[in-house]
């Protein structure tokens, strides 16, 4: 039986460690007594606390997950916990983080093999590049940023001359 | 009336390899429109458009010379409900009310429904246990369609579907097997039990929720991202191998040491089917079911495989009235059925 290094008396159950000012540590062993007497029974309340802290930082940020809204479709991260379904593809951008630990649970993998899009004919991607320039177009000219405006005439002009 | 009077799609004719264990194989893929929210959020003009584009996309890959397309009353009941019956859409799709669209090629071995849960779900299914008639076909359309329209995809999680179930290859592969003798050894569980533990489903003759009528189990993949698909396909394709070989053992004992009971079965599930007047469609299924177990074991010479798994389809309610051409309460269809089925065995 170890006894304690403060009272020399009882048997030392608690270790503690002290870090001096040149950054040496020394580690001592007390008794239950001395260490309630100097304060250092916080410890089992401490773990305690940090099971709570713990828990209280899930739910902020699972609180923060609810309220996240995807910008494309204006689906909410809480609608999704609801229904299971997302709203559209920019959903998985806009949810990314939360639902990586998601996909990985479903699938035991994150990461896409397999066949993969080509991104479609070119034909149908000019359409597509053309339309998203049109309404980025729409949306400088809206915004009064001719600047912007003229550089993305031009870019569609090329685009549909393509 | 003689069976003649109906077709039913070329992936019944039980001429595909393993028939006298496997009825058919199925693969499906999920896809979505880049730029088009999800069917659920989408717009009623945004589901016009997504037919629009389908429709489209079809005729010009020359789809549309095989098959039709059908949309609106055309999928109305009961429509809908002859086209679960056959294997060819789902419950959700029928059941749902957005604007849907349809293709279906004239063999019913490919389909495909917009706006179901995803925009684009399409199949193909081959008779017997066949992943490379399947897949093969099934890639085949994918790519017709992807040089006419542009997928939602992401290089991190593949093909984006609206369930993350789905997501990565969106495809989803199965098989429908027929196991009574398994069933009746007791072996089943065991060997269902070995699907399931490397991550596979096993459902009933109708997919999910259904209940396993008849001895059919549907073995399909649950898992769609960090494999590649013939990495999926060969998982399911190895355990069907071992499931029949398992089954067609498990008909080796049963015809060594329960011979007679074996006999019986089959051909009390024959004499009902030719005798009964009055037939509900369970019934008629499970009592087809032992009359094509009967015909795999060479008990049965009078039909043959494919007359019979024709038969599983035929009887349903919807296929049943769509091929007298009349619209039958429920009590008509099963004395009617019953008319139908024996004038097919007789007739043989």
């Amino acid at each position: 039986m170890k006894l304690c290094d403060l009272c020399g008396k009882s048997e030392a159950t608690v270790k503690v460690s002290q870090l001096d000012k040149d950054g040496k540590v020394t580690e001592i062993s007390i008794c239950a007594e001395c260490a309630r007497q100097r304060g250092f029974t916080e410890v089992e309340k401490l773990k305690a606390n940090v099971a709570e802290i713990i828990t209280e930082l899930k739910n902020r940020i699972d609180e923060g997950d609810s309220k996240l809204i995807c910008q494309t479709c204006g689906l909410s991260y809480a609608e999704f916990k609801k229904q299971g379904r997302l709203g559209c593809a920019d959903c998985y951008v806009s949810f990314h983080d939360q639902l990586v630990p998601l996909i990985r649970r479903i699938h035991d993998a994150v990461q896409h093999v397999g066949r993969t899009a080509s991104g479609g004919r070119k034909q149908a991607q000019q359409k597509m590049n053309a339309h998203r320039l049109r309404q980025a177009l729409s949306g400088a000219i809206q915004d009064e940023d001719y600047e912007k405006a003229a550089a993305l005439r031009d870019q569609l002009k090329r685009t549909e001359e393509e | 009336m003689n069976q003649n009077d109906a077709t039913v799609g070329r992936w019944l004719a039980a001429n595909g390899p393993e028939a006298d264990v496997v009825l058919s194989t199925r693969v499906r893929l999920a896809r979505n429109v880049a730029e088009v929210p999800f069917t659920h959020r989408a717009t009623p003009a945004d589901h016009e458009q997504t037919i629009e584009v389908a429709r489209w996309a079809l005729a010009d890959s020359g789809y549309m010379d095989s098959g039709k397309f059908l949309e609106g009353d055309e999928l109305a009941e009961p429509q809908g409900q002859y086209l679960i019956e056959r294997h060819l859409a789902s419950p959700d799709f029928v059941a749902s009310k957005a604007k849907r669209g349809f293709y279906v090629s004239n063999d019913e071995t490919t389909s495909l429904m917009v706006n179901e849960e995803d925009h684009l779900r399409f199949q193909v299914l081959a008779s017997g246990l066949d992943f490379p008639e399947a897949f093969t076909a099934a890639a085949a359309l994918d790519e017709k369609l992807e040089g006419q329209l542009q997928y939602a995809f992401s290089p991190e999680f593949g093909f984006l579907t609206a369930c993350p179930t789905n997501l990565g290859t969106g495809m989803r592969a199965s098989v429908l097997v027929h196991l009574p003798a398994l069933v009746i050894t007791r072996e089943i569980e065991k060997v269902l039990r070995g699907a399931l533990h490397i991550g596979l489903a096993v459902r009933g003759l109708y997919g999910e929720g259904s209940e396993t009528k008849g001895n059919f189990f549907q073995i399909s993949n649950q898992k769609t991202v960090g494999q590649t698909e013939w990495e999926i396909i060969e998982t399911i394709a190895d355990i069907s191998r071992q499931v029949i070989t398992y089954e067609r053992k498990a008909r080796e004992y049963l015809m060594k040491k329960l011979r007679v009971e074996v006999e019986d079965k089959v051909f009390r599930s024959l004499g009902l089917l030719k005798g009964a007047r009055v037939l509900s469609s369970d019934e008629a299924i499970n009592l087809i079911a032992g009359l094509r177990l009967g015909v795999a074991l060479g008990i049965v010479n009078e039909v043959n495989l494919e007359q019979v798994t024709r038969l599983m389809v035929l009887v349903r309610p919807a296929n049943l009235q769509a091929m007298l051409g009349e619209k039958l309460s429920a009590a008509e269809r099963d004395e009617r059925r019953a008319t139908f089925v024996r004038e097919t065995l007789v007739h043989q």
